[in-house]
């Protein structure tokens, strides 16, 4: 705000931790070092955190640079309510087989779906251009 | 003489090592308390907890900045970890580096917190050091696994491992952290100070570009109150922690200001340019509204005597020379047709597409009749923004730059003539516009520019058609907005205009066998403006008595006011309406004219209306 009044900048998030939800619905979180005018943001020492849900795994990154059209929100992190979460954390591999076993019953539950309405004589327009996740 | 210290502690007998490292020590603002920290890991642990602790503690040094390997200072640095590593290494043998580096690195995670928590009195952070610790524990692991570690000779290490070094440690530890600490703290811990771990790296931060760990936001930003309150505990229980707390609450981050001043100072300069504007207040209207309305409340708090004034910060585009204009369609000498440029303000650009507009058949008068008149209004109402819009702050008043005035003439024309030839039409065109809600809004609003005469006889043409005007007024209301201006515009009328003003209220339209004064005392805005042109006239006869010499004027006057004072009189008092204002001199007028009897029945109507 030092540098811009009355505009929301990003110049004052650098080198704070933060948690960034893409449009494909990943989060990552990490050390915003560095934007452009186009709000693409290099995160450093990003971890991926998959949330299935009350636990979460994190994946360990790196650096990554994303596009800017590609963020749907970003927020500060404050360092020291981080650990104050109700979730718990669980190793890599049991999170990714949590998000399979969801994205598996979502994916029947889906067929069920497309099959009662099939049956009915409707359809559902295909998403192929949609975010979902 | 701390550094030589130090340095024998470890071992460094290399006096440029040595020498380096004292420039650093010296160069950066280290405290007190920890360079007296320094000394007492000396004297009071072992030689290994030592080299444990002298690992933690260049990760607190301030050196210089992170991926710059290249530069002698950060290279020493760098450098001086792992040689403190490998004296922790060299006490043990060569050949079973791996075996005995875990057996006697084991034990001192349990050991050397002890002594640190006495040392240091920060609470949370101890768990940065065994974090240290066991990362100095990993780096036994994966670094011995470099062949470049193996060289003693610190110096000659090359940057590639210690990079590699550092990579490694930044994937070893998330996950090598868990299984030691289990609690909930180990994201933050392992995530704050993971930052510390490349110590083998040691780059951190100046002090200088310090952030404050919390932005608080300032007044220009619009919170939700409950977010608002809780920033503002946040804030008090902040000011209030103990000062003896460290100002850094955190290590220093080495990885900060990678993104330079420059660079910063660049991305601002580009998101002013995309701000920038010739015309601010119309540009950015709220934007400006909202800071005016900021700076007044600012400056009647200060009035108040709220002592301390808060500088609130505008913010300020700055003015750079738009590039010269652009040619949308370039003509290339000798080729055919036309070719597209693309620019930012049109990426593609076919061809010069030409509208083709089709007049639309008039389908049924009376909704056409409608759309045009709401049409004209439209355009009338842009001439009188525009004309507001060059009046700038301040009230509006006749204008005195000829540009405006044209303006104003323009607008006036538009709306009494409406292009009309026939007079009758003229006046019939005005009414409509009278009659739409937003042509009253029009007329209210553009009074104020006109001059006298033409007020005047837009006045007149209002008060004319009185009877009308409220009839069709009845769903909008709408007429009170025209009070105003009007009020400001009577009170500037002759004795002459008032008359005529007046006698179109008393006519009798051709047919109707009410009278057009009824319906206007029924009325607020009828009666409001009634009552202000007769205390005008009032005012004017009382202040200037030539005015009752001169015969026909005076008698069509108190003709005028007994009428009128009889209709009062004759009005139920139910349906007499409440006038927006009250002019104090009606009374005594109507004593003056009127008998006892009715100015008691008058002044017991007046005065319950008023009172309802």
């Amino acid at each position: 705000m030092n540098y811009m009044p009355g505009t929301a900048s990003l110049i004052e998030d650098i080198d704070k931790k933060h948690l960034v939800l893409l449009r494909d619905g990943r989060t990552l979180i990490g050390f915003l070092r560095s934007i452009d005018q186009f709000a693409n943001l290099v995160l450093h020492q990003t971890v991926e955190r998959i949330h299935v849900g009350k636990k979460y795994g994190d994946i360990p990154r790196g650096i990554f640079v994303v596009r800017g059209e590609n963020v749907v929100l970003l927020g500060e992190i404050d360092l020291e309510k981080e650990s104050d979460t109700p979730l718990q954390q669980v190793s890599i591999e049991e999170i990714l087989e949590e998000q399979r076993v969801e994205q598996q019953t979502r994916l029947e539950a889906e067929k069920l779906k497309v099959q009662a309405l099939k049956d009915r004589g409707l359809s559902l327009p295909r998403a192929d251009t949609l975010d979902e996740y | 003489m701390k550094t030589t210290h130090l340095c024998s502690q470890v071992g460094v007998t290399n006096t440029e090592t040595e020498l380096q490292l004292s420039v650093l020590l010296d160069q950066f603002s280290i405290t007190a308390a920890k360079k007296v920290y320094l000394l007492e890991a000396d004297t009071a642990l072992s030689p290994e907890e030592t080299a444990m602790e002298g690992v933690g503690q260049p990760a607190k040094m301030k050196c210089l900045e992170g991926p710059h390997l290249n530069q002698g200072p950060a290279k020493s640095c760098g450098s001086l970890a792992p040689e403190k590593e490998l004296v922790s290494a060299s006490h043990l043998e060569e050949e079973e580096e791996n075996e005995e580096g875990e057996e006697d690195l084991d034990p001192d995670p349990d050991l050397a917190p002890g002594p640190e928590e006495e040392e240091e009195e920060e609470d949370e952070k101890d768990l940065g050091d065994p974090a240290v610790l066991s990362a100095v524990h990993n780096t036994q692991r994966g670094g011995l696994s470099s062949p470049g570690i193996k060289i003693p000779d610190v110096l000659g290490m090359s940057p590639t491992s210690l990079h590699f070094l550092w990579q490694t440690l930044d994937y070893l530890s998330p996950v090598l952290f868990r299984p030691k600490f289990p609690s909930a703290n180990s994201p933050a811990c392992h995530f704050g100070h993971q930052l510390l771990l490349p110590d083998p790296s040691l780059f951190c931060s100046l002090p200088t570009s310090w952030p404050p760990k919390f932005s608080l936001p300032s007044h220009l930003t619009q919170l939700h109150p409950q977010h608002q309150r809780l920033l503002q505990l946040q804030q008090h229980s902040r000011m209030q922690s103990p000062p003896a707390k460290k100002p850094w609450s955190q290590q220093p981050d080495p990885y900060a200001n990678l993104m330079t001043r420059k660079e910063k100072d660049w991305v601002i300069k580009v998101q002013m340019v995309q701000l920038q504007s010739e015309n601010p207040r119309l540009d950015d209207y709220y934007y400006q509204k909202y800071y005016q309305k900021l700076e007044k409340k600012q400056a009647d708090d200060e009035l108040l005597g709220r002592k301390n004034k808060v500088e609130s910060l505008k913010l300020v585009t700055p003015y750079i020379q738009k590039a010269e204009a652009y040619e949308s369609v370039v003509r290339i000498e000798g080729s055919l047709g036309q070719v597209a440029v693309s620019t930012c303000f049109s990426p593609r650009r076919a061809i010069d597409a030409v509208p083709h507009g089709t007049q639309e058949q008039e389908a049924g008068a009376a909704s056409s009749q409608r759309l045009r008149v709401l049409h004209h209004i439209e355009k009338m109402f842009l001439q009188l923004l525009e004309i507001e819009e060059g009046q700038k702050d301040g009230p509006p008043q006749p204008c005195y730059s000829e540009q405006q005035s044209k303006q104003v003439e323009k607008l006036f024309l538009a709306l009494k003539t409406q292009e009309q030839n026939n007079l009758e039409e003229a006046a019939d065109g005005f009414l409509q516009v009278l009659s739409v809600r937003k042509g009253k809004a029009l007329v209210a609003r553009m009074l104020p520019f006109l001059p006298q005469n033409q007020a005047v006889s837009l006045l007149l043409a209002i008060t004319h058609h009185l009877p009308l005007l409220v009839r069709r007024d009845v769903a909008d209301q709408a007429l009170q907005m025209l009070f105003k201006p009007l009020g400001r515009c009577i009170s500037h009328l002759t004795f002459h205009e008032l008359l005529q003003g007046l006698q179109g209220l008393t006519l009798l339209a051709p047919g109707s066998s009410e009278r057009p004064v009824t319906v206007v005392l029924q009325n607020q805005f009828g009666i409001s403006l009634l009552y202000a042109l007769l205390s005008h006239g009032e005012q004017l006869v009382s202040l200037d008595s030539s005015l009752e010499k001169s015969n026909s004027d005076y008698t069509t006057w108190t003709d005028m006011v007994v009428l009128i004072a009889w209709e009062i009189a004759q009005m139920p008092t139910a349906s007499l309406a409440e006038p927006l204002t009250f002019p104090s001199n009606l009374l005594p007028l109507f004593c003056h004219h009127v008998d006892k009897q009715l100015v008691q029945q008058l002044e017991a109507r007046m005065e319950l209306a008023w009172i309802y």
